[in-house]
């Protein structure tokens, strides 16, 4: 290296250190912005969200909210990489239940326990799960359905957007509960196995309400049931799993707020609090009913809940799930 | 026809509404075309962010989404629209220039595109790639005006047999790409494979070719590869010595900047049947858009007097994909519209920005959202035509870059390259990566191998191998349903018909080979 | 990538290797292809219908074996080009910089990586003039800070990580 070059980089460090912030303490929290890493490709559902809910929440905290997509290993990656990150509040994680929940099953060899690795801040929403077949399917309820998953099992083709996606974790839930073994025909996503069950090709799946919802009402496929309590407003006409004989079968695709274990607890509050503010925003509520997301009630949008969402769900999918490879 | 033009006249009253604003200051009230500002700067930043290696289109628009978020719905998804096309528009600069594709689309117009740029003929291929693709464009937008719904009922003919089939003839595609040695393309098609089989099985989920790095756990990423190959490998190349002299006059010998009347000539056919095999292509969600242009090249190459012209700076090399590629680009948003499907990772993202904004698309977002959809294809034809006289006179400019001395500009692309790939998945194991494949390319560039074929079938191997086990599992394993549906059979049927008028010169050739020699 | 100028200029008439390039080339390619093979062999196979993860790899290393082989002996029989030569000064540095970007980006930031990246990369040129090579080095880090972070809104964090906190 030469003299000079040496003399810039001095003087540029120089330069830069003037220009950086005095270090920042918990109560002055957030002094600069925050990044929630979307283990998802942006435009995905969990994406949609984190967008929605961080645009309100940076009004709150008076700083800006960067989402970083870091995608890959259906969604470990970028919850591995959370895990890792420094605990001062400033890295955060828009975890889901694959990545938070059925990832432990999954992957024998996960880099991170989501139920010790993380300090839990706030649930977002919860996106029911919908039993969705091609449109020419015979059956006509839900209770047809399964007793037809039964008597044909060898000849059915149950499409899902690749291992550990979530419309192969929540058919595999289904599957378990009625006690068959479909072929499992695997997509690229849930785009292109949707355009296989619009087509007729596979003949039938499990995914979120968000992408079922056009299609039942365009009339190209149709919905059995929802995979929770009550019924949809957005699909008012579909009935629960339970109203068709199979009160077991629950499912919804929840995303949730975690930040890396350790972050001070004053700013998991904050950000508890940023979080809970955001479900409360008119317009918020009214995007994310458009979507058919659930908001959870306010007593379901503690961090204590959300911890114990965690540990249960983890407990579900390890009954019903085989480790992946 | 008179729905048609009803529609599309409700389409352009979208695209021209005025919105009056008042001047904060002077409390002056003018009225602002918004919709077709947005277009314009969606068209900018398109290309921008396709001239810039490695920066993909998915990353741009996944990052503009939030700045979107304030406009009204069908401005922001004409923005992002813009976006999206300006980016195919602005890829063919990078190939074309420095030899770098940005994308599958664009390795095609690097074989043809980059010799002319050497042949000092940079401005004429610029501005017939973006002629070309400006009459694809029109094209495209007035298929999908016209024939959007029908052409979605045939998209959906396309099952997993035929999308094996459809890949297979891509592969055959890729071997009539090359410019030398037969033989060593399909070495190189076949590595390509391989490597495209680097990551997690779709079915199984197992870890294939991984050796346990986390990073290459979801494989090779195209940017990666293509950055390494194309990119990396030629700098180092160029670094060769004597070779950088050659670079410095070839920067002496700019001829023209506009093509002449006899380029023009040359490449109007190319252009119109690049057009169709791109519209055409472009509807089928599971990688057709991928393959329309390598399609369109090897159709041209086929078809052509003067085969051996092709590789060597043939005009039409370069106008017949960049139609092809541009035409696809816009028939791909067909899908979206009139199914609500996204066909690919942009498109997907369209969907993502559709949603923020309360839209939900879907079989019926034709009927529910008229002025949206019509709006958007008014938006397309406009912003092609912008994107004409945006890159026309940039031309110029690009070609102004050439005359930069190689010593300072390759170590722009070093960085920029680096920023771009880094910036696809925030990964800086991708960047390292990018590197070992400079390495990679830079020794295939010693053995005389092409690196497109190599790109090409890393892009199908994934799509044939998924379809062709999808198609498996489907029927049970009887694999004469390749043969026993009829697209499927017709495809096959062609992409052996192709290899066959390939290799019998080929044959004939080697004889005379062999008989030479026995002469002597 | 380590084998260098050593077989340089032969004259392709002389010798058994009539073609080198693509006699040691297409070896290559049996080599790459025979480690694929060995490496994707605990996979599972076809089991009846279900073509299992390793089918595909192994399919497509056999088929790169076979055409390795077929280019190499297209090596040894035909009359080719000679190898050429390869360089060290290029590859090494323009090596070196992509690696020092990946390296820095995340702990050191844009501006620290960008300008080291740009000055490493330039020194695989002889033809460098330094003070004109640092004016373009500080140019383009400025450009790169504006355009990447702020016109494009990339997640880019300019300064090292040490002053942030």
């Amino acid at each position: 290296m030469t003299g000079f070059n040496r003399r810039t980089a001095v003087a540029t460090l120089g330069a830069l250190a003037m220009l950086s912030a005095v270090p920042a303490l918990a109560q002055d929290y957030p002094t600069r912005a925050i990044t929630i890493i979307v283990p998802f490709a942006a435009g995905g559902p969990t994406d949609v969200v984190t967008r929605l809910v961080s645009e309100h929440m940076s009004k709150t905290l008076g700083q800006p909210i960067v989402v970083e997509n870091v995608v890959g290993a259906g969604g470990t990656t970028g919850a591995t990489r959370a895990a890792r990150a420094t605990n001062d509040g400033y890295t955060l994680i828009m975890g889901h239940v694959g990545t938070h929940a059925a990832s432990v099953a999954l992957y024998p060899k996960l880099a991170y326990d989501p139920r010790t690795d993380f300090e839990p801040i706030a649930l977002i929403n919860g996106a029911a799960i919908v039993v969705a077949a091609k449109k020419d399917l015979p059956p006509k309820d839900f209770k047809e359905f399964v007793a037809y998953l039964k008597a044909n099992e060898a000849k059915l083709n149950q499409a899902h957007a690749g291992v550990g996606a979530v419309s192969y974790i929540t058919c595999e839930l289904l599957n378990g509960i009625v006690g068959i073994k479909p072929v499992g025909v695997p997509f690229q996503g849930t785009g292109p196995a949707m355009n296989a069950l619009v087509a007729g090709q596979v003949d039938y799946m499990c995914d979120q309400i968000t992408n079922v919802v056009p299609q039942v009402n365009g009339g190209t496929i149709k919905a059995y049931a929802v995979a929770i309590p009550e019924r949809s407003a957005s699909l008012p006409d579909t009935p629960t799993s339970a109203e068709g004989g199979l009160p077991s079968y629950q499912a919804s695709a929840w995303n949730a707020l975690f930040a890396p274990k350790g972050t001070p607890k004053a700013i998991v509050e904050k950000l508890n609090a940023a979080a809970a503010k955001a479900l409360d925003d008119e317009k918020v509520i009214a995007r994310m009913k458009e979507l058919g997301n659930d908001i959870p009630k306010p007593e379901q949008r503690k961090s204590e809940a959300l911890g114990k969402l965690v540990k249960d769900e983890v407990e579900k999918w390890g009954k019903f799930l085989k480790p992946v490879g | 026809m008179t729905d048609l033009f009803g529609n599309l006249a409700l389409g352009f009253n979208t695209v021209f509404q005025f919105i009056d604003w008042t001047i904060p200051l002077l409390g002056v009230t003018i009225p602002i075309p918004v919709n077709i500002l947005l277009c314009l700067i969606g068209a900018l930043v398109g290309t921008l962010v396709g001239v810039l290696p490695g920066i993909g289109t998915v990353a741009t628009v996944a990052m503009l989404l939030p700045i979107t978020f304030g406009l009204p719905p069908v401005g922001a998804l004409i923005m992002l629209a813009g976006i999206y096309y300006g980016a195919q528009y602005g890829g063919s600069t990078t190939s074309i220039l420095v030899n770098i594709p940005g994308e599958a689309g664009s390795v095609v117009t690097t074989l043809d595109g980059h010799q002319m740029a050497k042949q000092g003929r940079a401005g004429p291929a610029l501005a017939i790639a973006a002629i070309g693709s400006f009459f694809a464009g029109c094209v495209a937008t007035i298929l999908i005006a016209l024939l959007g719904a029908p052409l979605t009922k045939f998209a959906l003919q396309f099952g997993p047999a035929e999308y094996f089939s459809l890949m297979t003839l891509g592969l055959v595609f890729a071997v009539v790409l090359a410019k030398g040695s037969v033989l060593k393309a399909i070495a190189m098609i076949v590595f390509g494979l391989l490597l495209s089989m680097v990551g997690s099985d779709l079915e199984t989920g197992a870890s294939r070719l991984a050796f346990n790095i986390p990073e290459l756990a979801d494989g090779l990423g195209f940017a990666t590869v293509a950055m390494g190959v194309f990119g990396f490998a030629e700098i180092i190349r160029n670094l060769d010595a004597g070779a950088e002299k050659g670079r410095e006059l070839v920067q002496q010998k700019v001829t023209g900047l506009m093509p002449t009347v006899a380029d023009l000539l040359a490449a109007a056919p190319a252009i119109g049947r690049g057009t169709m095999l791109g519209s055409i292509l472009g509807i089928l969600p599971g990688g057709g858009a991928v393959i329309s242009s390598f399609a369109a090249y090897t159709f041209e190459k086929k078809i052509s007097n003067n085969p051996s012209q092709f590789g060597k700076g043939s005009i039409k090399g370069v106008a017949a994909p960049e139609s092809a590629n541009n035409a696809a680009a816009q028939t791909s948003f067909i899908p979206l519209l009139t199914l609500g499907i996204p066909p690919n990772a942009v498109m997907a993202l369209m969907v993502g920005a559709m949603t923020i904004h309360g839209i939900v698309p879907g079989p019926q977002v034709m009927q529910k959202q008229p002025e949206l959809v019509w709006g958007m294809i008014a938006s397309m034809w406009i912003g092609n035509l912008m994107l004409l006289v945006i890159n026309l006179p940039l031309v110029g400019i690009w070609v102004q870059l050439l005359r930069v001395p190689y010593h300072l500009l390759y170590p722009c692309i070093v960085i920029f390259c680096a920023i771009g790939i880094y910036s696809v998945n925030n990964a800086p194991a991708d960047v390292i990566m990018a590197g070992a494949f400079g390495l990679v390319g830079y020794w295939l560039i010693k053995h005389d191998f092409e690196p497109a074929p190599l790109l090409l079938g890393m892009v199908l191997g994934p799509l044939m191998e998924e379809n062709l086990r999808r198609a498996m599992l489907i029927s049970r394993g009887d694999a004469t349903v390749f043969l026993t549906r009829p697209l499927s059979a017709a495809l096959l049927a062609v992409s052996l018909a192709l290899l066959i008028l390939t290799f019998l010169p080929m044959l004939r050739k080697k004889r005379e080979e062999v008989f030479v020699e026995s002469e002597n | 990538m380590s084998e260098t100028t050593g077989h340089a200029q032969g004259n392709p008439k002389k010798g058994l290797i009539r073609g080198p390039q693509d006699f040691w080339g297409g070896l290559a390619l049996v080599a790459l292809a025979l480690f694929a093979f060995y490496a994707s062999s605990d996979l599972p196979g076809i089991r009846g219908f279900q073509f299992g993860p390793g089918t595909a790899p192994r399919l497509f290393a056999s088929l790169l074996l076979v055409l390795g082989a077929g280019v190499a002996l297209t090596g040894l029989l035909t009359p080719g080009a000679p190898l050429e030569r390869y360089h060290l000064r290029g590859p090494f540095f323009v090596t070196l910089a992509i690696l020092s970007f990946a390296f820095t980006i995340r702990p050191l930031g844009l501006i620290i990586a960008a300008f080291s990246s740009f000055m490493i990369a330039a020194f695989g040129s002889t033809e460098q003039r330094w003070g004109q090579t640092l004016i373009v080095g500080i140019a383009i880090t400025a450009f790169c800070c504006f355009l990447f972070p702020y016109a494009l809104g990339l997640p880019f964090q300019l300064q090292p990580r040490f002053m942030l906190q």
